[in-house]
């Protein structure tokens, strides 16, 4: 059996008295897209942040089979972990250039390669070309977007886990960013994205993982959850 | 009343201090850039700076420049101590901004007693960095010690402005201040960019005190007022920028030598918290920003 990519198990998380992620087991296999769905304060945006650290909790975290379960957030970038935040995260006061700079932080100042996946950013999202010197924050909300993925790509991701990207995009827009992480897929990216209802992101998911109250409630291949009457009538229109 | 060339002379002197302010300002932008705090403990550093180098040249006969060198980095490891003692613990454990801001306003007291205690309670000087002088312009007395302070000060504001924005690491501290946890998913060890900040920020608090003391003494309790105008500076100058900070010292400078000029020595601190007053209702942004944003609503 193959070691998988990421390998959750019985993580949880808490703010104060709130048990937001109840014990969690969950797996993206190399080169996957696995979708996380679930309502608001289903402990999604939880999860994301309990893998990275943000947000530390009991549990182990295994990637590429190695236990990363005691390093700090920093430290998973130089292995490969990139989050995207919910409502972007960009250095908002920064220029686009700059965003994506720092994005490749963990290139160590490397130029030569800072060029060449700053250009591989471009080629996904010529937008930001024309944009470099523009501030991060007087762009439109798809563009942050875009500029937010781009600046994760540049940290030369192995996985790369995204917080709702979708949100509070125009449809067209939001289809738009999520064909290009299809498209990162198809070329070997793992991917663990968060949403809340997205027929788009099933289409692009081979696994889906439901998660209600803090635990998974159910966790299928994506093109089953069309025989699941309830999980299709709720995600699926 | 007061003559053109006393004018003139209280000018001088003004622009002399309020360079001064500005570079105590700019130590306040730098930690501020990296981490949103305000570090009240800024004025304490001014006066180590210029405590220390005072203490090496007297008590071990040190030529003025090698006492400059050792001081800096001195005062920059009080920073670190600073940071890791009182600041990581508090940011560590989620404290408020505001009450982070009040532990660095006792940490300026603990420093200060600790100083008395050690270096006792005399005012000490030193001689300036040149011999001789002061240069005379129709009867202006000009310092010599002025153009190291106009010479120090343009230097740190163009190397600061290089740093922050041409370096990884400058880069990294400005992320840092922007967006914590977004600058930690990417890699950048914001714990130790803060260390860093208050380390950069004591070396340059200690430059400034190093380079008033010939001209305005120094002694365990002058931090207070340095920090007090340094932080007016940073604010008529936008809080955030080295440039505006320094901008905003010269203009407190100028503005407390007309007051002493014209209304005496006793209103040098009513210009200076009028001036702050009026910055704060008038342009709560900056001086500088608030005329940028006026000039751009006009268009």
């Amino acid at each position: 059996m193959t070691t998988p990519l990421l390998e959750i198990r019985d993580l949880s998380a808490r703010y104060g008295h709130v048990h937001a992620l109840k014990p969690t087991s969950i797996t993206v296999a190399e080169g996957e897209l696995v979708t996380v769905l679930g309502p608001n304060g289903a402990g999604k945006s939880t999860l994301l942040r309990a893998v990275t650290r943000l947000t530390p909790g009991p549990g182990t975290i295994l990637f590429q089979g190695q236990d990363v379960s005691a390093l700090p957030t920093h430290r998973l970038s130089e292995l490969g972990i990139i989050m995207v935040q919910e409502g972007r995260g960009l250095f908002s006061e920064m220029t686009v250039r700059e965003n994506l700079i720092l994005g490749g932080y963990n290139a160590g100042g490397d130029a030569g390669e800072l060029s060449a996946r700053m250009e591989r950013v471009f080629t996904l999202f010529p937008r930001l070309k024309e944009r470099l010197d523009q501030t991060a924050s007087l762009m439109s909300g798809g563009e942050q977007q875009m500029l937010a993925i781009g600046r994760a790509l540049m940290a030369g991701p192995k996985l790369l886990m995204l917080d709702e990207p979708s949100l509070g995009l125009a449809p067209r827009v939001a289809a738009e960013i999520l064909e290009t992480l299809g498209e990162l897929n198809r070329e070997g990216l793992g991917i663990l994205l968060v949403e809340q209802k997205a027929p788009l992101a099933l289409r692009l998911a081979q696994r889906v993982y439901v998660l209600s109250l803090g635990r998974v409630v159910a966790e299928l291949p994506s093109h089953e959850i069309k025989s699941h009457h309830d999980l299709a009538r709720y995600y699926l229109h | 009343m007061i003559d053109a060339v006393q004018l003139v002379q209280n000018l001088v002197n003004g622009i002399g201090l309020g360079l001064i302010y500005g570079l105590v300002g700019i130590g306040f932008c730098v930690i501020y850039n990296a981490s949103g705090i305000v570090n009240f403990a800024q004025g304490v550093f001014v006066m180590l700076g210029g405590m220390i180098c005072a203490t090496l040249l007297a008590r071990f006969g040190l030529p003025i420049w090698l006492a400059a060198i050792l001081t800096v980095p001195i005062v920059a490891l009080i920073g670190v101590v600073m940071e890791v003692a009182v600041v990581r613990p508090m940011w560590t454990r989620g404290a408020s901004i505001f009450a982070i801001i009040l532990a660095t306003l006792a940490s300026q007291m603990l420093l200060e007693q600790v100083t008395l205690l050690t270096l006792g309670d005399q005012p000490r000087t030193f001689n300036s960095f040149t011999p001789g002088g002061p240069l005379m312009v129709g009867g202006v007395a000009v310092p010599y010690q002025l153009f190291w302070v106009l010479g120090c000060g343009a230097l740190m504001v163009g190397g600061l402005w290089l740093f922050f924005t041409r370096t990884r690491m400058g880069r990294a501290l400005r992320a840092c201040s922007q967006n914590a946890e977004a600058a930690s998913l990417l890699g950048i060890p914001v714990r130790r960019m803060m260390m860093l900040s208050f380390a950069l920020s004591a070396a340059l608090g200690a430059i400034a005190g190093i380079l008033i003391t010939p001209s305005q003494i120094t002694a365990y309790n002058i931090g207070t007022p340095f920090g007090v105008n340094g932080f007016i500076a940073a604010i008529i100058g936008g809080f955030g920028s080295a440039g505006g900070a320094v901008a905003g010292g010269l203009l407190l400078g100028v503005l407390q030598a007309l007051a002493i000029a014209f209304l005496g020595a006793s209103f040098k601190n009513v210009a200076a918290l009028s001036v702050l007053l009026v910055v704060l209702l008038v342009f709560p942004q900056g001086v500088f920003a608030g005329l940028k944003t006026l000039r751009a609503s006009r268009r």
